[in-house]
Order: structure tokens, then sequence, then C-alpha cells
């Protein structure tokens, strides 16, 4: 990708814009990071409140069995699991991705590679199943629409759809990557 | 959605009491688990420079539109406005890239035409695919992403399709 954008900045000539465009994408890196940093530090805070008062456990329990179908190898990152997907489901995004990135830890095994699980995590994420799509029904109305809640049915039927085939095919890709 | 996040103070607060009930260090708790969260956001920033450099470098140089301008013709073939495709090309990589984008969508489009509520359905039926892998794999140092990706983007072409079949 790097090298696409550097070839059009070639044919167009624009050095200095080239060079400009990418220590702004590092920057912006930067400013990503920090914008994550407080409430990742918030929710990890009482993550861990919620850990030694036992909380994590009794949810870790009660989504065990449901979760291990999808995920076999997620006793551990069965709570953070849940409260991600949750997270998401109300349109939290700012907590979702503390307790995504807890669960990766805590699904991780050092070895540099992803497990099925990890796979599965991942995939189930990047289907956005939401109650209600909040940020752009508030673009719609930004926009000027009459309607702007009008899409939330279909965006839904999309989503879920979308969840579906990101099970089925994270289950049967999983075989053809060792 | 103001209500959602007042309703969300409720079961913080929950957590507060019943943690004092239960005697724990709450402050020592806290800290203990920001602490945690620190190496792993530093982890992460590598991978997201590598990736917005890619993207800032695509978008400012023209390439993206290039890109777009190629695909019109196949696009139109297919039936999908092509005022959709700056919406379909950015959305795995970047959420806020994506909103500008929407934003400008329904302003040329109308809000409520059908070109409008179809990327407003792709928008919200989808998720930013690399975004959530660079964060989510790289605060491990994962680089075998094994099936992650191709399961990730099925899933987001299904989602696009069923989108533009429902509206």
């Amino acid at each position: 990708m790097i090298l696409a954008g550097l070839v059009g900045f070639a044919i167009n000539g624009d050095g200095p814009g080239a060079l400009e465009a990418l220590t702004n994408g590092c920057g912006g890196a930067i400013t990503l990071t920090l914008s994550i940093a407080g409430p990742y530090l918030f929710w990890s805070g009482l993550m861990r409140i919620a850990e030694e008062a036992g909380l994590v456990k009794k949810l870790a329990k009660l989504m065990e069995r449901p979760l291990s179908r999808l995920m076999p190898d997620a006793e551990d990152a069965a709570a953070p699991v849940t409260l991600n997907l949750a997270a998401n489901f109300f349109g939290l995004g700012s907590a979702a991705t503390p307790f995504g990135l807890e669960a990766m830890r805590r699904l991780d095994r050092g070895d540099g590679r992803a497990s099925d699980s990890m796979a599965m995590f991942i995939a189930l994420n990047s289907s956005a199943v939401e109650l209600l799509p909040t940020a752009v029904i508030a673009v719609r109305s930004a926009c000027g629409s009459s309607a702007p809640y009008d899409i939330a049915v279909p965006t839904f039927l999309a989503s879920i759809a979308a969840a579906v085939s990101a099970v089925v095919s994270c289950r049967l890709l999983g075989r053809l990557f060792k | 959605m103001n209500a959602l996040s007042v309703a969300l103070l409720v079961p913080i607060a929950a957590l507060f009491i019943y943690a004092l009930i239960k005697k724990v260090n709450v402050y020592k708790a806290f800290a203990a688990g920001a602490a945690d969260a620190l190496p792993q956001l530093i982890n992460v920033l590598p991978y997201l420079a590598a990736m917005l450099t890619a993207i800032e470098a695509l978008r400012s140089s023209g390439v993206l539109s290039y890109l777009i301008g190629f695909l019109r013709p196949a696009a139109l073939r297919v039936g999908l406005d092509p005022e959709l495709l700056p919406i379909l090309l950015l959305r795995p990589f970047s959420g806020s890239a994506t909103l500008a984008i929407l934003k400008d969508t329904l302003t040329n489009v109308g809000a409520d035409s059908a070109a409008g509520r179809a990327a407003s359905v792709v928008v919200g039926s989808t998720e930013t695919v690399f975004y959530t892998v660079a964060l989510y794999f790289g605060s491990v140092g994962v680089t075998k992403t094994r099936q992650a990706i191709p399961a990730a983007l099925i899933s987001g072409a299904v989602g696009v399709i069923v989108g533009l079949l429902l509206t």
C-alpha cells in the first residue's frame, strides 16, 4: 500500500506532499493511541476491581458453556470476550476496545500465532452487531434525513448475516491455515 | 445515546459498592488493572503507525481516487451505485474516515435516497476490519493471523451484500 502510494506521489511529482502524508500517518497513530489510552486504563482498572470482587469469575462461569462452542480454548477470556461483545452490542465502542485487548491478552499463548479462538473473536468483532447504529444515525440526521432511524432494521439484519458468516467461514477456513 | 451512557453509570456504581462490600482495596485494584494496560498500549502503537501511514499514503497520493475511477464501470455493470465506492474501499481501514465520507455521500445523494440509505446500512453493518486486526493482534504481537482476515472480510462482504439487498 505504501509503495502504491509512493508511485502515485511520483506520478504527480509531489515529493513534499508524500513525506508529509507519511509522517502524518504516524502522527495519527499517536493521537489514536492516546485517544484509546484513557478509556483503556479506566476500564482495565474497573475490570481488575470486578475481578478481585469475584464478579469476573461469575460471569466467566455463566458464559463458559455458550462461548465454548465458538471458542473452545477461551476459558480464561470468557469474561472479557462477553463484555467486549456486549459493549459493542450497545454501541459503546470506547468500552469495547479495552475488553477486546484484555481478551486477546488472555487468549494469547505467546507464540505469535493466532489460535482458532482468536480468529473467531476477531471475525465476530468485525461483524458489528449493534442494537442501534448510533454513529450512522447521528450522521444521517446531521445530513438532513427525515427518517434517520429508518436504516436500523436492515442494518441489524445485515450485521446478523455478517456474524453468522463470520462464524461459518472462520470454522471452515481454520483447517486451511496451519 | 445519552440515556444509554447514563444507564451505564448504574452498573459502575454497583460495581464499586459490591467491591466495597467484598472488602476489595478498590484504589489498589484499579491502579493494578491500569498498570497492566499500559504495556499493551505501547505494543499497539507501532502497528497502528504502519497501517495509518499506508492509508494516508494511498489517500493523499491520489491512488485511492484513481482506484475509484477505475472501479466505476465495474460497479455500474453490477448495478452498484458508484457513489458507494469510496465507502466500500475505506470502510475496512478507518472508522473516522468512513464517517467523514458517509457525510459527504449523504450530502451528495441525499440521506433518504436509495443510495444514501444503502451507504448508511453498509457503514452500520460492517467494521473496520484491518484496524481491528492491527489493534488486537498487534497488542499481543501475533503476526501469523491465519484465517482471521479472510473470515472477517467474507463476513464483511456478506454484511454489505445483505445490506444492499435490503435497501
